[in-house]
């Protein structure tokens, strides 16, 4: 068997790899093809150490947003913003090879990202972190000491396979700022009046989706073929 | 002419705008209370995060003794975990492991290593060999520093900060070997006992006290207009201090007796007895069914 010839964590690892890419994708970032497709020898020969194990510390990537996505995160133009910048930028992915992870790690993290420049940031961890970092996270989106975009936190456990391509998820696609203005006045909406959608919601946290966001929602339907619905992000 | 508009104008505001006049005065002070509630307790969590990333990093020194700490020190942990409930000393316990340290914030020292990286240990009680996880090996650097740690956290309040009432909580005690120190340096103690001394001066001045109190007394009894030789109002001597004792009695105790008419009050509802012809009922219900038969068709 092939299988038997690569370490578990090793493929795990890999697994968790391809999806973490894949997702970037879906969200717009600029990914290699190759990376999504890569193969078990190809990783195990780009990352893996002399006894197996995967190399951690070798996985970490960053990302740059595609000018789709750059043009999809643009705020609208107001009157006192008439050029508004893209709310997205740069994005590094680290995967953490601790153990536990808590505010000691956290903290190493976010203090990278601001040295680094980076808009906002990915952690990978083996295990949950502890419950205060969880907090100090919760905190730290508006927080002055932390990157712009945030910093999200995913366990590898979630990652081993991609969600959104499970028949039962339908296909989710983010509305930009002029987008989500056309809608609400096509409907004579307000935006309160529309279905909602946790941003703890696991595709919602797959997609990044952030507080205030309309996302537009295409699922199968056996009398319309196709049926679309939106929900906002709270 | 302009086409008039036949529906009627609606005075309702439109919802949402901002700067008109609530409906409900006291539906926004019910909002603004609970929103103050909840901030209240966001501020609280916000600070005791504060306090753990601080006391991740101590004691200020690297050599500093759990059981002789600084003054500063100790001031500072013991001010700094009073928001704690026992289930955050525990996060900073935790905290403190991950980041390689003994749990005890005043400790310097690196926490203990289980004697293999196995995931269960034995280890010898007096109740035997018991297996226990790694990690519980791997929290203090010593026996002695658990127990300071603990008898810390035994003192703190389940209740959250957030909900607490009054100051009780706010006195922990350190399990240390300098407390003569650490008590010089603190403001609250040193008040304490300046206040005992001075009682003790008092001692003296009681009696010019309870004079003047009765002059007080005196005074108010002539406010109230009472004579000097009457019984005053206010007075204590209504209440005797001679205790009479109650004799009691052979005769047995008569049990009470119902009233006449009982089979009435048994009918009573709240007091009212209502009149009714129970056996007319029943031969009505009688006729009712024979009527209930003429109707039947055939």
């Amino acid at each position: 068997m092939e299988d038997t010839k690569y370490n578990n964590s090793l493929i795990r690892m890999w697994r968790v790899w391809r999806t973490t890419k894949e997702m970037m994708n879906e969200r717009g970032y600029l990914v290699v093809e190759d990376d999504m497709t890569i193969s078990l020898e190809d990783f195990a020969r780009r990352y893996a150490r002399e006894d197996g194990e995967p190399d951690r510390s070798r996985l970490n990537f960053s990302c740059q947003p595609s000018e789709e996505m750059l043009v999809k995160y643009t705020p609208a133009p107001t009157k006192k913003d008439p050029n508004p910048q893209p709310a997205i930028g740069t994005i590094w992915v680290e995967f953490n090879s601790d153990e536990n992870v808590g505010l000691k790690q956290l903290r190493d993290y976010m203090g990278h990202l601001l040295n680094g420049s980076f808009y906002s940031g990915i952690m990978v961890t083996v295990k949950p972190m502890t419950g205060m970092a969880i907090r100090l996270l919760r905190g730290a989106t508006g927080m002055s000491d932390g990157p712009k975009g945030g910093v999200e936190v995913f366990v590898e456990q979630d990652l081993l396979v991609n969600i959104t391509k499970h028949e039962l998820v339908p296909k989710h696609v983010l509305l930009s700022a002029r987008e989500k203005a056309q809608l609400l006045e096509r409907y004579r909406l307000k935006e309160t009046q529309l279905p909602r959608i946790q941003s703890t919601d696991p595709v919602a946290k797959f997609l990044g989706l952030r507080r205030g966001a309309v996302v537009k929602i295409i699922r199968k339907s056996e009398t319309a073929g196709r049926y679309a619905s939106y929900r906002w992000v709270i | 002419m302009q086409p008039k508009s036949i529906l009627k104008k609606t005075t309702v505001p439109t919802n949402g705008a901002p700067g008109t006049k609530p409906v409900n005065q006291r539906h926004l002070h019910v909002a603004l209370h609970h929103a103050n509630l909840i901030e209240q307790r966001k501020r609280v969590e916000a600070e005791v995060l504060d306090s753990i990333m601080t006391l991740m990093d101590y004691p200020t020194a690297p050599d500093a003794d759990p059981k002789r700490p600084t003054p500063a020190d100790a001031q500072f942990f013991r001010d700094a975990i009073i928001p704690f409930q026992p289930s955050d000393y525990d996060a900073l316990i935790e905290e403190r492991n991950i980041a390689d340290k003994c749990g005890y914030a005043l400790c310097p020292r690196p926490k203990k290593k289980a004697r293999s990286t196995a995931k269960k240990q034995f280890i010898d009680t007096e109740y035997g060999v018991e297996i226990v996880d790694k990690k519980v090996l791997e929290v203090w650097c010593s026996d002695d520093c658990a127990k300071r740690a603990l008898y810390v956290k035994v003192q703190l309040d389940e209740e959250p900060a957030w909900m607490r009432q009054g100051g009780h909580g706010d006195k922990l005690e350190l399990m240390v070997d300098n407390a003569a120190d650490l008590h010089k340096t603190l403001p609250l103690r040193l008040k304490k006992e300046a206040a005992v001394e001075k009682s003790k001066d008092d001692e003296d001045d009681i009696e010019d006290a309870w004079a003047a109190r009765d002059d007080a007394m005196q005074d108010l009894a002539v406010e109230r207009g009472e004579k000097p030789d009457q019984v005053s109002k206010a007075n204590n001597e209504l209440v005797r201090d001679q205790i009479t004792e109650r004799t009691p009695s052979d005769v047995p105790p008569q049990p009470p007796t119902l009233p006449s008419q009982s089979l009435e009050h048994t009918m009573a509802i709240e007091g009212h007895v209502p009149r009714h012809d129970r056996r007319a009922e029943e031969d009505e219900e009688e006729d009712d069914l024979q009527d209930w038969e003429k109707h039947l068709p055939g």
